[in-house]
């Protein structure tokens, strides 16, 4: 292999090599396998909004998402997977279908869709690494695309609404996070002592969620108790990306604002918040005499009582 | 249904028992129904088989617009209709009967995680078989699909599911990806499952459960459903064990029904497993 391999993908930040999960996931397989990339970042190029990434270019060939990259890697005789045993490859699949599933359209969610997040965070992030005048367009593509994905996805009949799939999807989110965190136990990695792709997987997907600073996060909250994927995140990082991970101890989101900053951001938070609730109050009041549901939801054991009493048909 | 909704209605369920009239609904067997429908459906009865709960089946032309979310197939118990498999899962575990009980946290872990390899790639693969691969799509599933329809109503509905389904399949990414390809995936995902399934009777040991029901149901249906050709069903015959697994099921829970209504073979389907 004369010339490395060159990765595009999207630059790093808030301690990670990259932002961008699938970027993410294919830098981490990449250490784990030893594989030498030459890591070019996409930002302040027009190849934000011309390439899909990550992309794998080498020998003239061209390789695009990261399973597909991963593949790749394995039959350039990069194997991290070599050491499995046949239903542990099995159990891999499966365990990246369920953060396909379950956790992705969360993720998608919180960094793409809740406006807060959006508005705070992520598009200025983006915009600051796009060049002018595509700085107008990405972020606002990649949202589109996040919301179409999840309303296509999860969006049954009669929950067209994203409000409603909102609380579906969070979750179900939830819930995935919780099984992952059984799953690992008390092991270092997934599969014993040394990391796999099944690694590489998590720790694209719940990194940036651990360590990106968003406003409104319910979900990170819900992983911040999750100690022992915490600790995996951080132990990857320490180890194979060593750069500042020694400047994190805890795996709480640090905000760097002076106190001043942090007053002034929970006012304007608890008056969004507030402004919330007002504005579903509104839309509670206006649509209850249709909305059976909710007149139920009070009372379910003066009904199920009801219930028992009547003869079944 | 919001989260609220779904609580209030598994504490109603919890208070009654089973019934002798549940019903399930699917759209009509022999001219209507496509392949990811009836792999669907045979999961949900094979799951209700193994709990050992008696359900009716009642093929409906318009059974996917009775249903609450839109797919078929759909129950209806006593005064609830609840669809999907995952969801009817909840609902008889409610009603104290589960076939999950006896697993541990990281059992359970696993099972919910091959269920989403099942429906992400399996599922998916039907999905994509049927609807984006143009031979198919016109020979097979546009007439099918509205078969119990005139015209034009026929040809209304049948391209807006498609053009339903394409959508959802660019949204995952999956339109960029050719008919290979998806056998591949297939290949893949079978050979998963047969690595998990090893020499063992069941997924999990001697106790079948929901992940055996829903690999049932597409398996089967995969190797008895008539194609424009036979690469999908070779793909999963390729794997001695799960073709072993599917005829154990059959053979377990499914004997009196094989030689009621399956004796009739249709165009569309084979009959029993070759």
């Amino acid at each position: 292999m004369a010339e490395p391999m060159e990765l595009l993908c999207w630059g790093g930040d808030w301690d990670l090599p990259s932002v961008h999960t699938d970027s993410l996931i294919v830098l981490t397989y990449a250490k784990f396998s030893g594989a030498k990339l030459a890591v070019k970042s996409i930002d302040w190029t027009w190849r934000t909004i011309t390439a899909s990434v990550p992309q794998l270019h080498y020998e003239g060939s061209t390789v695009t998402e990261p399973t597909q990259i991963l593949n790749f890697l394995r039959k350039q005789r990069f194997n991290a997977d070599y050491e499995l045993t046949a239903k542990q490859g099995a159990d891999t699949m499966a365990y990246i279908a369920l953060l396909e599933e379950k956790l992705r359209p969360a993720l998608l969610h919180t960094f793409w869709v809740d406006t807060e997040n959006y508005a705070n965070l992520t598009r200025p992030w983006f915009t600051s690494h796009s060049p002018f005048p595509l700085n107008f367009f990405v972020p606002g593509r990649q949202a589109s695309l996040a919301l179409s994905r999840i309303l296509l996805t999860k969006a049954e009949s009669p929950l067209l609404n994203i409000t409603e799939v909102e609380g579906k999807i969070y979750s179900e989110a939830k819930e995935c996070l919780n099984l992952l965190s059984h799953r690992l136990g008390n092991f270092h990695f997934f599969f014993g002592d040394t990391p796999t792709s099944l690694d590489a997987f998590v720790f694209g997907h719940i990194a940036p969620l651990i360590k990106a600073p968003l406003p409104s996060g319910q979900l990170q909250k819900h992983l911040n108790q999750l100690d022992n994927l915490c600790q995996f995140c951080n132990a990857i990082l320490k180890n194979y990306f060593n750069a500042s991970a020694e400047k994190r101890t805890d795996c709480s989101p640090t905000t760097i604002h002076d106190p001043v900053d942090a007053n002034l951001q929970k006012l304007t938070q608890l008056v969004n918040k507030e402004s919330n609730l007002i504005e579903k109050m509104d839309d509670n009041l206006r649509s209850s005499p249709q909305h059976r549901p909710h007149r139920h939801e009070s009372k379910p054991l003066a009904l199920a009582g009801e219930r028992n009493s009547t003869p079944h048909s | 249904m919001s989260l609220a909704a779904e609580a209030f209605v598994s504490q109603i369920a919890a208070a009654e028992p089973w019934p002798e009239n549940a019903t399930l609904y699917q759209p009509l067997k022999e001219d209507q129904i496509l392949l990811s429908d009836s792999a669907s459906s045979l999961a949900v009865q094979t799951f209700l088989r193994m709990c050992g709960l008696p359900v009716l089946v009642s093929c409906r032309a318009n059974a996917e617009y009775m249903s609450p979310s839109g797919k078929v197939p759909f129950i209806h118990v006593g005064n609830q209709v609840v669809s999907e498999l995952g969801l009817i899962v909840q609902f008889t575990k409610a009603k104290g009967h589960s076939l999950s009980d006896g697993l541990d946290d990281v059992q359970r872990a696993e099972m919910k995680a091959y269920m989403e390899l099942v429906n992400n790639m399996l599922l998916t693969a039907e999905l994509y078989i049927q609807w984006c691969d143009d031979y198919t799509a016109t020979e097979i599933s546009r007439p099918r699909y509205s078969s119990p329809y005139s015209w034009p109503l026929n040809h209304i509905l049948a391209y807006q599911k498609q053009w339903e389904v394409r959508r959802k399949m660019n949204a995952i990414g999956w339109s960029g990806k050719s008919l290979e390809q998806v056998y591949e995936d297939v290949s893949q995902c079978c050979q998963a499952l047969s690595q998990r399934l090893g020499t063992q009777p069941y997924f999990f040991n001697k106790q079948p459960t929901e992940l055996d029901a829903l690999v049932f149901g597409h398996l089967f249906t995969i190797l008895t459903t008539q194609l424009t050709n036979d690469e999908l069903a070779e793909k999963v015959k390729s794997y001695t064990n799960l073709l072993s697994f599917c005829h154990r099921i059959e053979q377990a829970y499914f004997k009196e029904h094989d030689r009621e209504s399956q004796s009739g073979s249709s165009r569309h389907s084979k009959g029993s497993l070759p």
